[in-house]
């Protein structure tokens, strides 16, 4: 069996989970405390991967990655082809789900106990680390697990931006439809399985977050 | 000594308070909806009033006009808020350390903290459910872990929005006597909020009435019981009888009221002859005229009638009195209520003796322009 596939898949996954989570909690973090009107736009940005066609999604990414892209402008980086490209697109479309469980978890913290910590000595900084995350940690923690299996998922983004490279940005679902177009079966069980597994195990942490 | 002076609009209407307070507890009674939370959230510098200012002790809290608005945590105001906001995460012992603040790591410092913590949730009696959860605690516990809570960093000043209103009456009971032997042993200024008129009697050094964002009046809760500045106070701290009346005659002592077709003598009053005034009477201040206790002579007032009907609270019976001509109020089915304790009701038989005479004395009659 060909594992490089489901590692790379691994090593995508973790790095874009770090990052959901913390553009993510940033985000919400923002949004559930703003009341300014540039917040309905950045919501609005967030959300649109959710709805858009991943190879809509993925298209967008070409063009901001690119060599016309500001990310090459500016840094002269090119990520088109290497596995952060599939990192990229990972975060892309898992960024809603982290950001609407967040924010919905964060907005659910009562004012009053933010309130009863500001008066009792605490500082923005350590009224959002002693209360407000401790409170939405099982949003937090729901929205990052769905996002995670969301990342793990993604396929037509990183095709369009990651390519279809072997060892280098094939990622387990690429590799099965690969396997299967190539009428490699025993691969693609194998690669399936997994998934399904890796799957279900996250649908169960989520219902159990959410069952408390 | 605190100095509160600020004004913030509001939806419905203009907060606008203006008062001093010290080492006593100053209750701000009025509705709900009168500005009383807000008020002490701009104290707590939970919410910027629009202009004014918040002195502590000549610390300033709150200045409009210098730009001052010092963050609640530095404020030294402890809260106690109207649905305790414990933290559901934290035991009962977390609850009330939240606040004290590290003491930089030295081991003495720290124990002495320690030791103030469970000084305090002895004091208020929770030192037994130290390791459990607010979820775990009934309201009157929660609430005394909120007290805790609140006195653990040793604050100049304590806050407390209606914090016994959610709870039965007899730990409301309880806890009314326990705040007062709390403020007392701290010696704290205090300011509770509540909209039940027997709480705040009980409770209040100094009195302010709240109506519409105002302070309508502010003193001695008998004083303010007994001789209310206006209607709005008259009807908020319970006045019963208010009756319409005109000046017919007055001097030094004395005022003459013609109400409706009654000459009372009132207390003197600045209302000159011809003014329309109204007539205020605490229910509970209206004696029943017992012939054989010799009543007869120091009588004022006395208007002679039957009971119509009563109701009752358990402890207190309210009475519906119509008096024979001369009538306070013709129009009206009754003219007075009186309110008099349930074992006076029962011995003096009054479910079935149903006419009286009854006597207005004058100390018991206010009037307002």
């Amino acid at each position: 069996m060909n594992w490089s596939p489901i590692f790379l898949s691994i090593q995508v996954t973790l790095v874009a989970t770090l990052g959901i989570f913390a553009i993510g909690l940033a985000l919400a973090l923002f949004l559930a405390r703003t009341k300014t009107r540039a917040k309905i736009l950045i919501e609005l940005l967030v959300n649109l991967p959710l709805v858009l066609p991943p190879s809509v999604v993925g298209y967008y990414l070409l063009i901001t990655l690119g060599r016309n892209g500001i990310i090459f402008q500016l840094f002269n980086l090119n990520l088109l082809f290497t596995w952060q490209a599939a990192v990229i697109a990972s975060m892309v479309v898992a960024m809603p789900l982290m950001v609407q469980s967040a924010k919905a978890a964060l907005e659910g913290v009562d004012p009053a106990l933010e309130n009863a910590a500001r008066t009792l000595g605490l500082t923005e900084w350590q009224v959002i680390a002693r209360v407000t995350l401790p409170l939405a940690r099982r949003g937090i923690i729901a929205g990052l697990v769905l996002g995670s299996a969301r990342a793990l998922g993604e396929f037509g983004a990183t095709l369009m931006i990651g390519g279809n490279i072997p060892g280098v940005t094939q990622t387990a679902p690429l590799a099965i439809y690969d396997a299967v177009q190539a009428g490699r079966f025993a691969d693609a069980s194998f690669l399936v399985f997994i998934l399904t597994v890796l799957a279900l195990l996250s649908l169960i942490a989520v219902n159990r977050m959410q069952r408390g | 000594m605190l100095q509160v002076k600020i004004e913030k609009q509001l939806p419905d209407f203009k907060l606008n308070i203006n008062f001093e307070t010290g080492a006593e507890i100053l209750v701000l009674f009025g509705a709900s909806g009168a500005g009383k939370t807000m008020t002490l959230n701009c104290i707590a510098g939970l919410l910027a009033p629009d202009a004014g200012a918040i002195q502590f002790n000549g610390n300033v809290l709150f200045d409009s006009i210098a730009r001052v608005n010092l963050p609640a945590r530095l404020r030294r105001v402890g809260y106690v808020f109207q649905h305790y906001a414990l933290f559901p995460h934290l035991t009962v012992r977390e609850n009330v350390e939240f606040g004290v603040k590290d003491a930089k790591g030295r081991e003495s410092a720290k124990s002495r903290e320690r030791a103030h913590v469970d000084e305090l949730l002895e004091l208020v009696g929770i030192t037994s459910l130290a390791a459990r959860y607010p979820s775990q605690l009934s309201g009157g516990q929660q609430q005394r872990v909120a007290l805790a809570r609140a006195l653990a960093p040793r604050p100049d000043l304590l806050l407390l929005d209606e914090p016994f209103s959610a709870l039965d009456a007899p730990t409301r009971e309880t806890l009314r006597q326990e705040l007062r032997a709390l403020q007392a042993r701290f010696n704290l200024p205090t300011i509770f909020v509540t909209h039940d008129l027997g709480e705040a009697y009980f409770l209040a050094d100094k009195l302010a009435v709240m109506d519409r964002g105002e302070i309508v009046q502010i003193g001695a809760p008998g004083e303010i019981l007994l001789r209310p500045r206006d209607l709005r106070v008259a009807r908020a701290v319970g006045v019963k009888n208010i009756l319409r009346g005109v000046v017919e005659a007055r001097d030094e002592k004395t005022c003459h009221v013609k109400v409706g077709e009654f000459g009372l003598e009132t207390p003197a009053s600045s209302a000159p002859v011809g003014a329309e005034v109204n007539v205020c009477i605490r229910a509970e201040r209206v004696v029943l005229m017992r012939p054989e206790r010799g009543e007869e002579s120091r009588a004022e007032n006395v208007l002679e009638g039957e009971l119509l009907r009563e109701t009752s609270d358990g402890s207190t019976v309210t009475l519906y009195f119509r008096a024979d001509a001369p009538r306070f109020a013709p129009t009206q089915d009754f003219d007075l209520q009186i309110e008099l304790p349930v074992y006076i009701y029962e011995r003096l038989d009054l479910s079935r003796a149903r006419r009286w005479r009854v006597s207005v004395r004058r100390n018991g009659i206010h009037l307002i322009r």
